[in-house]
């Protein structure tokens, strides 16, 4: 496992700096009209309706943002947390614990883009 | 007439280790000097999984069709602990993504291409107005003041 994960590498930095990126550019935003503005009553009642929402994301360009929005930034968070737990616990449990973060990873990857799918 | 000594009588049977202890974090990690700050930079790992689950979940939501579900959603985030979760999840990550550009430049390379790399200060304009452009796009277009 752990020579898997060491081939895999330079694809995890990859997927982790577009993670960093994306995520950076897109979720504060996000939970702050979203996450506290809307629940708040600061926006107008109709701004993120279900029927609003749902013809964003089912716009072409609604749907590849909101795939890389939730996909990428799994795969920084999967590498950020398996790092945490090296400075804290060591390398003994790296090999379950990393495989652990990126299968997370890549099973939430996968929802996100049959997620956007069924949209 | 005592033998000439071999040279690599010493020698022990196996190769030796390279370390002579497992790796172990510094003394006083992580409250010690600039460990704290890089601790809580990783940790916000956590914050990515949780948000990107979350926003996955009212992706999966919107594909279901049901906008009561949809509602109940947004109708459970007025809970004073999603409030402050989600309040410090954005502060959290704020502080994330600007030390996160902080640390960006001194990871290129020193040629970007034909051309050499520009000062950091280029990059951090760059990405400041990256973040500053799209983080007003996204809020006005899900704030409903754009289509």
């Amino acid at each position: 496992m752990r020579t898997l994960m060491l081939k895999l590498e330079p694809v995890v930095w990859g997927l982790f700096g577009a993670g960093m990126f994306v995520a950076g550019l897109l979720y504060p935003a996000f939970l702050l009209v979203a996450t506290l503005m809307q629940p708040l009553g600061v926006l107008a009642p109709d701004a993120l309706s279900f029927e609003r929402a749902h013809a964003l994301a089912a716009h072409p360009i609604g749907r590849v943002v909101l795939a890389a929005a939730v996909a990428f930034p799994l795969w920084a968070g999967a590498h950020h947390v398996r790092h945490v737990n090296i400075d804290f616990g060591g390398i003994g449990r790296d090999a379950w614990f990393g495989a652990l973060c990126y299968a997370l990873a890549l099973v939430g990857s996968v929802a996100a883009v049959l997620a956007v799918a069924r949209l | 007439m005592s033998l000439r000594a071999r040279v690599d009588a010493m020698k022990g049977s196996a190769p030796p280790r390279t370390r002579t202890a497992d790796p172990a974090p510094p003394r006083n990690f992580p409250f010690r000097g600039n460990y704290l700050p890089y601790v809580a930079f990783g940790s916000c790992g956590i914050l990515l999984f949780a948000v990107g689950f979350g926003l996955l979940r009212l992706v999966w939501v919107l594909g279901d069709g049901d906008a009561t579900r949809w509602k109940a959603i947004f109708e459970s985030y007025r809970h004073p602990l999603y409030i402050v979760f989600h309040a410090f999840a954005l502060v959290a990550l704020t502080w994330f993504t600007f030390r996160f550009f902080r640390l960006f430049p001194k990871t290129q390379p020193p040629k970007l291409g034909p051309l050499p790399r520009p000062p950091d200060a280029v990059f951090l304009i760059g990405l400041g107005a990256a973040f500053t452009v799209s983080t007003l796009l996204v809020g006005l277009v899900l704030g409903g003041a754009l289509p």
